[in-house]
């Protein structure tokens, strides 16, 4: 079969350093084919030559056997390469059609906009690949899971045959996930090619047919994922050999350090009840929706208060502000890095120091000596890879800001540790590295509360798991009796 | 982006990041070169007095405009509070009945006093407002702008403050060691303000919470009581501004500090603080402020029509933006 | 600040209760650009104060303009809708004025014109006071104290104001008779005492010595002059300096022999300019203010002149006293 999309050789440069030497693809039409790799490892600047936004230096393109130049995007799209972004920009006052025909409206007679025609067509190719959407719903009442539909939608309104997704779930959960695969499957069956980037593993083996794995500007390998091993899929990604995944050191204690009870709270979560041992990783299962963040803001000042006992170290606390929190011991990993874990206007050091301010800062004046250290503490404690602590946190990639972020809570020496999706958009060799953290963590004399998503890591982490629904607890499953069937049975 | 790409882009971005820093200083640097073959008169003491004291009104309002742009906010009313805080203070210091107001002459810390406590009251309403309330800074400094305006046309009756006791008008024409008081006064709040950002707690909170309010939440900072406060800076400092352009002109005049905001807006953004929030030091407010009065002075020495000075403002502030966006191109 | 008052309540009250007020006095609307100056709060009160206002023979609302052409044109519309009598109209812009001055015209409102020009001859009078004639005096008591030579700078209105325009052009006729006088600089401060600082201060660097008189084109900017030749370490009596209007600043300072000042009259513009309007109005109606009597050379002529000049009068040492007392 012809292949619909072949890459040999490309190579590209900026200011003599190759961030790409040898990228090599071929995608088949009729299939999934996951493109692999660490942060640096070249897939972005791979994908921005495949869509015309970057030029290449050398090397082949062909589209079902045709050598092609882009120069802009736009002859990528003719050429039927459409992208599915990371991060969505739709115009949320407009309609789902218009959002689909933005731009190159039908237009009628003396130029006015078909609206009829434009919902029509919107709405057939809507239906056509089953998705439960009204073209006539505007852009902001629809859930992320719906506006990525409506992007691939899009695409398909260009006649694409190559459809790229740029971590496609990093904001879904796992219901909406699902969706979105059926919508991949469906795709599939039409023949396009789907060339799909994701971290998470579980998802690659779910749904991919073929994998290529980049490790620094190189092609590295290509085959069938039916034909390879989660673990060495891993170490090709990484470099090196891996014994374990998920770096579990700790073992829980018998005292109680935390407790909630009956806490209620953001006008729908009642009811919830918890304890936390010393030593102990806990996590928080559950579907988007189900009150897991919303219990963690409670916890951390950010919510509203609205009943229930909390007791920290055998002393009942308020946790009515962010500094009574953190005064208490408590330190907040949030789900958004971007939204509320960094200002990344401001330096590695800056961030780190964040949430220490006042012990730097004695009669209000900051002590420049205390910061410094305190950064090339955290910077030495994490390995992160950063060149000084004066450069921006933006410069840094996805894995080393989390560890900044993580380096900006343990340096306020917590006592309890609230994650909420810790690895989320973080690449493997990162992934491992935060896992041991936790671990060292709750194995020092902590304990965490961990939310995530990724079945994987709960049962490859936790010590006990709380399954919330709905905005309640809906049991409790204990490390020994953990599995993905039953976390599920709990959370759907 | 792919690390390697962004490292090996370094030089455009390390010049880029050299322009920002150092851009504005250069540029200044280049346009005092220039006018000093131009007029013989430019690098004269009396002249560098003059720009200097001239940039003074104008750079103490920037500066407080600095802090509240630093959260993501902006102050239209510093103007309009600048007039308040003038005839507020000159009531209390003037000799003359023939005023609207029924002036007396009262000890000069005093006057002072009042002024700088009308700039702070009217910061305080706006940082409420913005802080507490959610009501957008745009709009809320905008309504001040306006009621302060009224509020002081309304004291005044209208008419301006004369005949004001020499204690008072010491901060505007008086001089220590021969350096006039307005440029005295604009290189103390400078000094301080410099401090207050680069070297205090509070200082961070502004960067934090401008940087990225969420997350400075998160971490522990009271993100309102931070906006509400750089209000209260910037008021307090638009009070001062009052003062002084009420005593050097010998008059509190109710019209006075029309449009001031623009140039304190200019003067900041030529600087090189963002209007994002977050980004920026008061150090490039204080050339930019000097900038802004380098240029209109020289354009004055070389008997250029205002007109033109109006155009080079504006070229100036579009220039500066421009500088900006090259620089987050490349970060 | 009693002004104020009074104007705000005036208004208040018109506007809610229009029907109340009988029929048989007439309603006179004064349409002025803006109240924050001096000067028109003088001009506001005068009209408050005068005869016919105070004993009950007209109803007199005064309208704020906001210096906005068009918030005028809106308040003119107003008037023709609640029928007033007459219009006393003081427009922010020569041109823009025209258009409302035909509304109320073709309305059968009288309109007369008080203090600024406005580009219409369906005006029925105007009365003001003539700036090219001010531009020319206050040139010539600078020009005269610099004994006719060496140099002057002239401090603008803004640019295309009739004031600007008019005083510029009678600034000229005084200087043409000087030909050893040089005019070193010619800017606008557009009005702004701390602008005409600002621009003084830039010129005693350029000029130095070269300085003699400072035309400065109302009182604010000539006081602005005065601050920047103190700033400089001069002293204010080597310089010749005449501003106009008479605001009370000015006349502090010509009390204190800093400067020369011409008093505009606007007390006058806008007493005379009611009685031009009501004798429109009420048949065989007698002037009742006292300014015809003060300015002799201002006939009453029944009313019936296209256009009255209230005089200038030069602020000397001598009326000083009595100007400022005036003001209390």
């Amino acid at each position: 079969m012809q292949p619909l999309l072949e890459v040999r050789g490309l190579t590209k440069s900026f200011g003599g350093v190759a961030a790409l030497s040898d990228g090599r693809f071929t995608l088949q039409p009729g299939s999934v084919h996951a493109l692999c790799g660490g942060n640096g490892a070249g897939k972005s600047t791979f994908l921005t030559i495949v869509m015309g936004i970057q030029q290449r230096d050398s090397g082949t393109i062909r589209v079902k056997g045709r050598d092609v130049t882009f120069a802009r995007p736009s002859d990528a799209l003719d050429a039927g390469i459409s992208i599915i972004e990371q991060e969505l920009s739709p115009v949320p006052a407009m309609s789902v059609a218009e959002n689909i025909y933005l731009g190159r409206e039908p237009v009628g007679l003396l130029g006015r906009v078909d609206f009829r025609r434009m919902n029509r067509d919107a709405q057939a190719l809507l239906d056509q690949l089953h998705f439960n959407i009204s073209a006539r719903r505007l852009m902001m009442d629809l859930t992320v899971a719906e506006l990525q539909l409506v992007e691939i939608a899009k695409a398909l309104s260009y006649n694409a045959e190559i459809i790229i997704m740029d971590e496609p779930t990093s904001a879904l959960g796992e219901a909406e996930a699902d969706q979105l695969f059926a919508a991949v499957a469906r795709l599939k069956e039409q023949g396009k090619g789907i060339i799909y980037v994701s971290h998470r593993l579980s998802e690659i083996f779910g749904i991919a047919d073929t994998y290529t794995v980049f490790r620094d500007g190189r092609f590295i390998d290509s085959g069938a994922v039916a034909d390879v091993t989660r673990d060495r899929l891993i170490e090709m990604i990484v470099g090196r050999p891996l014994t374990e995944e998920f770096a579990k050191t700790n073992t829980p204690t018998d005292e109680t350090v935390f407790t909630l009870r009956g806490l209620n709270t953001a006008g729908w979560v009642r009811d919830v009840s918890l304890d936390l041992r010393r030593g102990e990783i806990v996590a928080l299962y559950g579907l988007m929706g189900s009150g897991r963040s919303e219990i963690f803001e409670r916890l951390f000042g950010l919510g509203s208060d609205e009943g229930g006992e909390i007791t920290l170290f055998g002393e009942r606390v308020h946790l009515s502000t962010p500094k009574e929190a953190i005064d208490r011991g408590l330190a907040f990993v949030t789900e958004d890095r971007k939204g509320s874990g960094l200002n990344l206007m401001a330096s590695v050091r800056d961030n780190i120091c964040m949430a220490r301010l006042d012990e730097l800062s004695p009669l209000g004046v900051m002590r420049r000596r205390r910061e410094v250290s305190a950064a090339a503490q955290m910077i030495e404690a994490f390995g992160i890879r950063t060149p000084n602590d004066r450069i921006d946190v933006s410069g840094l990639s996805g894995g080393n800001q989390q560890k900044v972020v993580l380096g900006k809570w343990f340096l306020t020496q917590p006592k309890i540790l609230l994650l909420d999706e810790p690895t989320r958009g973080v690449d493997v060799g990162a992934k491992r590295e935060i896992y041991r953290v936790m671990s060292e963590f709750a194995q020092g004399g902590g304990a965490v509360i961990m939310v995530s998503s990724e079945t994987d890591e709960v049962l490859g982490m936790a010590d006990r798991v709380v399954v919330m629904r709905d905005g309640r607890v809906s049991g409790e499953v204990a490390r020994k009796d953990m599995s993905a069937a039953a976390l599920l049975h709990l959370a759907a | 982006m792919n690390t390697k790409a962004a490292s090996s882009q370094g030089y455009k971005a390390l010049a880029a990041d050299f322009g920002q820093k150092y851009g504005i200083l250069m540029a200044l640097v280049l346009v005092c070169v220039i006018l000093s073959f131009l007029s013989e008169f430019f690098l004269t003491q009396r002249n560098i007095t003059n720009v200097l004291r001239q940039a003074s009104v104008n750079g103490i309002l920037a500066i407080g405009m600095t802090f509240v742009i630093l959260t993501r906010g902006i102050d239209l009313s510093v103007g309009s509070v600048a007039a308040l805080a003038g005839v507020v203070a000159a009531s209390l210091a003037t000799t003359s009945t023939t005023a609207g107001v029924d002036g007396a002459p009262h000890a000069v810390a005093i006057a002072l006093g009042a002024g700088i406590l009308a700039g702070i009251a009217a910061g305080w309403v706006n940082g409420v407002l913005v802080a507490y309330f959610n009501v957008p800074a745009f709009v809320t400094t905008l309504g001040m702008l306006s009621a302060a305006r009224g509020l002081t046309l309304l004291y005044s009756g209208g008419r301006p403050v004369p005949s004001l006791t020499p204690e008072f008008r010491f901060i505007g024409t008086g001089d220590i060691l021969g350096i006039p008081m307005p440029i005295i006064l604009f290189g103390l709040v400078f000094l301080l303000a410099y401090l207050v950002l680069s070297a205090t707690r509070f200082g961070r909170h502004v960067y934090a919470a401008g940087g990225n309010p969420h997350a400075a939440r998160v971490s522990g900072i009271n993100v309102k009581r931070v906006r509400m406060l750089v209000y209260i800076i910037s008021g307090g400092l638009a009070g001062l501004a009052g003062m002084v352009l009420a005593a050097r002109t010998g008059s509190a005049l109710p019209q006075a500090g029309v449009a001031f905001e623009l140039d304190a807006i200019a003067a900041v953004v030529i600087g090189g603080t963002s209007l994002s929030g977050g980004v920026g030091r008061v150090s490039g407010t204080l050339l930019g402020a000097l900038l802004i009065s380098v240029v209109n002075n020289g354009l004055d020495l070389m008997g250029v029509q205002s007109f033109y000075q109006q155009i080079v403002k504006g070229m100036l502030i579009v220039g500066a933006v421009m500088l900006d966006q090259a620089r987050h191109k490349h970060a | 600040m009693k002004t104020l008052l009074k104007t705000v309540t005036v208004a208040g009250v018109l506007m809610g209760s229009t029907a109340a007020v009988a029929q048989d006095v007439p309603r006179v609307g004064a349409a002025v650009y803006g109240l924050q100056a001096e000067f028109m709060q003088i001009w506001a009160a005068a009209l408050e104060e005068h005869p016919a206002v105070t004993e009950g023979v007209v109803d007199i609302t005064i309208f704020d303009g906001r210096y906005d052409a068009l918030v005028q044109q809106e308040q003119f519309e107003t008037m023709i809708t609640q029928g007033f009598d007459a219009i006393i109209f003081v427009p922010i812009d020569i041109e823009a004025g025209a258009a409302a001055v035909e509304a109320a015209h073709a309305a059968g409102i009288p309109v007369v014109g008080s203090n600024t020009r406005v580009n219409s001859d369906l005006l029925l009078s105007y009365v003001g006071s003539d700036d090219v004639v001010s531009g020319r005096m206050q040139a010539e008591i600078v020009l005269e104290q610099i004994g006719c030579e060496g140099g002057v700078v002239i401090l603008e209105g803004p640019i295309g104001q009739s004031a600007q325009i008019e005083r510029l052009e009678g600034n000229m006729q005084a200087l043409a008779e000087c030909p050893d006088v040089t005019v070193l600089e010619q800017q606008t401060a557009n009005w702004s005492r701390g602008e005409a600082q600002t621009l003084m201060e830039n010129w005693l660097t350029r000029h130095g010595d070269n300085i003699q008189g400072v035309i400065g084109q109302n009182d604010e900017m000539a006081l602005g002059a005065i601050e920047a030749i103190r700033a400089a370490g001069l002293d204010v009596n080597d310089f010749a300096i005449s501003g106009i209007d008479g605001v009370t600043d000015a006349l502090l300072a010509v009390q204190a022999g800093d400067m020369a000042s011409i008093l505009q009259d606007g007390a006058a513009q806008a007493q005379g300019a009611l009685d031009v309007a009501l004798a429109a109005v009420i048949e065989g109606y007698e002037p009742m203010s006292a300014i015809w009597e003060q300015y002799e050379d201002m006939p009453w002529n029944a009313g019936q002149d296209a256009e009255y000049n209230v005089p200038w009068t030069p602020v000397t040492l001598d009326n000083v006293e009595d100007l400022l007392s005036m003001r209390q």
